[in-house]
């Protein structure tokens, strides 16, 4: 773990000089245990030696004064060491993360980013520092003191030093175990998470069904079992606990019984038996602290596996010397195979968009649509074929240019936690009153703005939930019209949109489609939309079963025809007592 | 919005800094004492252990003594020092141990318990308040809050208890020895107790501060990557990683600043909390009373044994009070869901016997002096269709909340088959409707469970009859495991309408009497609409349905269709009637018969 630690800091020198630091502390702190044994072999004489103690006294206080110095310095040192090394880690994490491709983001993922860029990030700085030094001090001191004894006794030295290593053996082995525990119980705690999450959700349909108070059989089960696996747990420790404590205490007998036997049959003498005596309970002191650091030691490991397994994730590969210019802004999908996991979602998909022409996707959910459109914005890059821009690869592009050239409107709108004005300007910066204007008349903003209290700076709320969703569509979208990208990728709102807004959008999608040097690919819900684009492409289960313009696939009587069937059953939709 | 105004009201009274501690520890005390027994019982282990655990110190410190004073002591009184010794350290062992152990199984039952306790609340409480942020605050109590309870539980209490008697027997044992050394230790003790205080002093101020720019960094981390999509096609990482880069430099300088700040007090706390300071202390001053007469040399050694060990008993002391005072905050955060008000349940809880629903004089505000529903009274008789319309905010929504319980009327009341749903066992209200809402519910459990659970008696085949009709058979039939397949678990490949469609076969099962449904849930998923509208008329025949409406052309044959304005009726009647009255429900018509 320790090398691990060190791994993961990427400036070494600052726990290089704490460690060092801490390591001259302990040693300091055993010899002036050490410095102990001559001062008290002067005062343990029937006459004491007052003059060979002042010797020691003064050789002891410089000793003294230095420890004190360490000490008071090695708190700031310290701190500032964990403050350091948290900005570090932090950072790391987050150059990290802003090159991930953007498949990585999921909410899951986001939730993992949330917990270690503070949590983890935070514990590994903070225990890094105050655990360092107890651990260092509780093994070094009795090292030393080992040291120290074979210069009185070496037959107590050597059953110190029988001592040590087995307790640090147990120490082990009771780490392990209690870590297992911990993992157990930490998995019955995240199916309790689960099922306390479901509780609410599912309040309304557990109380129809009488178990509101109870709630359902898995609900006590889990709650069971995280008792269960709470008192195995305690059970299977028992034994390494009580081992531990055992090993440190049998030394404290075998030492006592031995210096006792030593004593009386006269191989020490009286002051060298009370300076043992003394050492030896210094000597088993730290020891028995170290148990007490096991806790904060696994802490310490999973959060750096955590951080370590983020700062691992492959990023996105980046050409060598990529492709600043993009020739024009023509799509070509050639045959390309992707796969998530084991089976592809999409299958020898080929399709050519022209510049200036709109594509429109449809298919069924499952279909293998959206993940169409994240491959052409590179959220993923593909396994098999390739996708190109301008007739450039898009793994040869640079990044940023083509990044540049497209306009992504997705479903779920992020909008940032600031007015509409902002969110606008994040698309051009320096956009002008007029482009602005512009730009929200296209989208059909104006009436949306109008009826708000404050217009344009209206704020809009974490996550944009203050707007309905066809509103943030329609901010997204001016912002696609901002940014004159000359790629826009589209993922039509489907769900429950009011009258108001579906028509809202669909002028806003039409505006967007009807200049003629953008591409538009978009995912399609409304036959009104389909029918205005140059050609259709129908997805079924990651292949293209259709491809051609909406007149000739209508005539070919084949799934899109049926798609234009269900959409009109759709409409004639009647709710009958 | 309006939820958000009813939780600023729970949380209006201001407490004092004080009182809010006060009123922690008084809940820590009430939420704890189911295991009372066990905690004392791990207090007193821990106090006897301790105190029996410097046995063997003090037999060390007086043999050594002993020896000194007089080297012919006879062996038979040594051994004894030694026995008393080795029992005590063995006794220690034991005890601790068992202290210990009772206190992490009062650690496992007690968060059993409280989980049950919580688990019976929510039963209890008013449905409104899971619609809000209900899931989220309940995972917290039901496993951070808890589990931050922990180390107060298994540990912090009785190792304090240890830490003082420790502290207590070896002062008391030292003060027989020699009064005068054993002042010199307290003194070493006290100082630097009180520069640990003065250092923590300002711990809250700074621990806030801390706390506040984590939540910056954490935030702006989260929004980077929320608004990932955003960033890399406007390319505005720049911007919000520089909010990010400003919040860690901020974290580091309010970090820099109580560092500073209790530079002096914590170091000093820092060096009289260490055995070195202690020893150097004592011999100095040892040395010095031995050579005035004040002290005997024998009686010096139990300083150097006993004495040198205080800094370390008092380290537990201080864990133990941070822990004690995370337990209280935990203990009150869990404490707020346990004192929610629960939903009047009437004693002797009346059986409608039809079906009929009636609102009468209904006012509902979820915020008080701001009703959203104002005096609405009609009538759906049973086993006709009412259709709710009306812009959003107009109170549809509220409308169909209040029928079945998730919030009660502030006036009036509503019927069903004439008996006021208050009078209704929750078993009996909620189990004579289906709801049919935008939010999906499924357990994780198999497909057959989570349709059975609106009818346990269900046969195997009346479940397969429920799933037909809401033409979801074959979908299920597909699946890896068929009816068994497990749900909620990753990604089973059911889309959003089949699972509405799961639900609505869960509906059929029970087969209640009312339905209330949001027309908006047919069109979440346009892929599964066609199939999820064919599974909603089936779930809808013969029953009093209740609706909300967007488009009307799906309500034009309701058996009356109601349009609200601003929380009150605007017009009612079937959609000819309305289409003749030329008023609000004619110019919506209008404006949507264009569109199509």
């Amino acid at each position: 773990m320790i090398r691990r630690l060190y791994k993961l800091f990427p400036n070494k020198s600052v726990i290089v000089r704490l460690t060092v630091l801490h390591v001259f502390r302990a040693l300091l702190e055993g010899i002036l245990l050490g410095v102990l044994v001559p001062i008290l072999n002067c005062l343990l004489q029937p006459q004491p030696d007052f003059q060979s103690i002042k010797i020691w006294l003064i050789i002891g206080g410089i000793g003294f004064l230095c420890y004190l110095v360490l000490t008071v310095i090695s708190s700031p040192i310290g701190f500032g060491a964990s403050m350091k090394l948290a900005e570090q880690l932090r950072n790391d994490v987050m150059n990290r993360v802003t090159r991930l491709p953007l498949g990585w983001f999921t909410s899951d993922k986001k939730a993992k980013l949330a917990r270690i860029i503070t949590a983890d990030t935070g514990l590994i700085a903070q225990l890094a520092v105050t655990i360092g030094a107890p651990a260092i001090i509780a093994v070094l001191v009795p090292s030393t003191i080992i040291v120290v004894t074979f210069f009185i006794n070496w037959k107590i030295a050597v059953l110190f030093l029988a001592v040590m290593p087995v307790a640090l053996v147990v120490l082990r082995w009771t780490g392990n175990i209690a870590a297992e525990a911990a993992i157990k119980l930490e998995e019955a705690a995240t199916n309790i998470a689960g099922k306390a999450i479901e509780l609410g959700q599912a309040q309304t349909v557990l109380r129809a069904a009488g178990k509101g108070t109870e709630g359902t059989v898995q609900l006590q089960q889990t709650l069971d079992k995280h008792r269960i696996v709470y008192r195995k747990g305690l059970k299977r420790s028992t034994l390494p606990d009580l081992t531990y404590t055992g090993v440190v205490i049998a030394g404290f007998v075998a030492v006592i019984l031995s210096v006792t036997f030593l004593f009386i049959h006269q191989s020490v003498s009286i002051p060298e038996a009370i300076v043992l005596f003394i050492l030896a309970v210094r000597f088993l002191e730290p020891l028995a602290y170290l148990i007490e650091l096991n806790g904060a030691l696994r802490a310490m490991d999973n959060a750096i596996n955590r951080v370590q397994e983020l700062l691992q994730t492959p990023t996105l590969p980046m050409a060598k010397y990529p492709v600043t210019d993009i020739k024009n802004a023509s799509i070509q999908i050639e045959n390309i195979t992707f796969a998530y996991g084991q089976n592809p979602v999409i299958e020898n998909v080929s399709f050519h968009c022209p510049q200036g022409s709109t594509t429109a996707l449809i298919g069924a959910s499952g279909s293998g649509k959206t993940t169409l459109i994240r491959l052409i914005a590179r959220f993923y890059d593909v396994n098999n074929g390739a996708i190109k821009i301008g007739g450039t690869d898009i793994r040869q592009l640079d990044y940023n240019t083509m990044m540049n050239d497209i306009a992504i409107i997705f479903q779920d709108v992020y909008l940032f936690d600031t007015t509409i004005k902002e969110n606008l300007l994040i698309a051009k910066p320096d956009a002008t009153e007029a482009e602005l204007k512009e730009a929200a008349t296209a989208a059909q903003l104006d009436e949306m703005l109008e009826r708000l209290p404050n217009g344009w700076n209206t704020k809009t709320g974490e996550s944009g939930l203050q707007l309905s969703g066809g509103e943030r569509q329609r901010v997204s979208i001016a912002r696609a019209f901002l940014k004159k990208a000359r790629i826009i990728l589209i993922d039509e709102a489907a769900s429950a949109l009011d009258p108001e807004n579906e028509q809202a959008i669909s002028k806003a999608i039409a505006n967007i489609a009807s200049d003629k040097n953008r591409t538009v690919i978009i995912i399609a819900h409304r036959p009104a939309t389909i029918q205005s684009a140059n050609q259709v492409i129908v997805l079924d289960k990651g292949k293209v079963v259709e491809n051609g313009s909406p007149q000739d696939l209508l005539n070919q009587n084949g799934h899109y025809a049926k798609f234009l069937q269900q959409h009109q059953q759709r409409k004639e939709w009647k709710v009958e007592g | 919005m309006s939820l958000k105004s009813t939780d600023k009201h729970q949380n209006s009274p201001n407490h004092t800094a004080d009182s809010t501690k006060l009123m922690s520890t008084k809940a820590l005390t009430r939420l704890l004492s189911p295991v009372k027994n066990y905690l004392i019982a791990g207090c007193i282990l821990a106090f006897l252990g301790s105190a029996l655990g410097l046995a063997p110190y003090i037999a060390i410190a007086e043999i050594a003594k002993l020896i000194f004073k007089n080297p012919d002591t006879s062996s038979q009184t040594i051994w004894l020092w030694v026995g008393i010794g080795i029992v005590g350290a063995f006794l220690r062992l034991v005890l601790l141990f068992f202290s210990s152990r009772v206190g992490h199984v009062a650690d496992a039952e007690i968060l059993h318990k409280i989980r049950v306790r919580i688990v019976r609340h929510l039963g209890t409480m008013p449905l409104g308040w899971f619609r809000a942020k209900g899931s989220g605050v309940i995972k917290k109590v039901m496993t951070t809050d808890l589990e931050e309870m922990h180390q107060l539980i298994a540990h912090s209490l009785r190792e304090m208890i240890g830490a003082v008697t420790a502290i207590a027997v070896s002062i008391g044992y030292l003060w027989v020895v020699n009064w005068q050394m054993t002042l010199i230790s307290v003194a070493v003790l006290l100082t630097m107790y009180v520069s640990f205080r003065i250092a923590m002093r300002s711990v809250t101020t700074h621990m806030n501060r801390l706390i506040n720019a984590e939540t910056k960094i954490s935030t702006s981390a989260v929004e980077y990557a929320d608004g990932i999509t955003v960033v890399k096609t406007f390319g505005v990482g720049g911007r919000l990683l520089s909010r990010f880069d400003n919040a860690v430099k901020e974290h580091t300088n309010a970090f820099k600043i109580w560092v500073s700040e209790t530079q002096y007090s914590s170091a000093i706390s820092r060096m009289f909390a260490s055995e070195v300071t202690l020893l150097g202390v004592l011999t100095i001053t040892g040395l010095g009373f031995i050579s005035n007469g004040t002290l005997t040399v024998p009686d010096f050694l139990p300083f150097l044994i006993v004495g040198i060990g205080l800094p370390t008993a008092i380290v537990p002391a201080i864990h133990g009070s941070q822990g004690l005072r995370k337990g209280r905050l935990s203990a009150s955060n869990i404490e707020t869901v346990l004192l929610q008000d629960v939903i009047p349940e009437s004693n002797n809880s009346q059986e409608p016997q039809e079906y009929s629903v009636a609102f009468h004089k209904v006012s509902f505000a979820y915020s008080e002096n701001n009703d959203v529903i104002k005096d609405i009274s009609f009538e759906c008789p049973q086993g006709t269709v009412t259709a709710l319309v009306g812009r959003s905010g107009s109170g549809k929504s509220t409308l169909t909340h209040l029928l079945p319980r998730f919030y009660d009327v502030r006036q009036g009341s509503i019927t069903i088959g004439g008996i006021d749903i208050r009078q209704m066992s929750s078993e009996k209200l909620l189990g004579s409707m289906s709801l049919v809402f935008q939010d999906i519910v499924l357990l994780r459990d198999t497909v057959r469970e989570n349709i059975r659970i609106a009818n346990p008696d269900a046969t195997d085949e009346d479940i397969i009859k429920a799933t037909k009709s809401a033409y979801i058979h074959e979908v299920i039939e597909q699946l890896p495991q068929g009816y068994d397949t497990v749900l909620g678990t990753g990604n089973i490949g059911l889309s959003g309408g089949e699972q509405q469609r799961l639900t609505i076969a869960r509906a059929m099962l029970s087969d209640a009497p009312i339905v209330v449904l949001d027309e908006a849930t047919a069109s979440l998923d346009p892929d599964n609409e066609v199939l999820v509208q064919r599974a909603l008329s089936s779930l809808v025949k013969n029953k009093t349905v209740i609706m909300i409406a967007h488009r009307l052309y799906t309500i034009s044959n309701a058996h009356q269709i109601i349009v609200l304005q601003e929380g009150t009726i605007a017009e009612k009647g079937t959609h000819q009637q309305l289409l003749n009255n030329q008023s609000l429900y004619a110019t919506m018509w209008e404006a949507q018969v264009i569109q199509c």
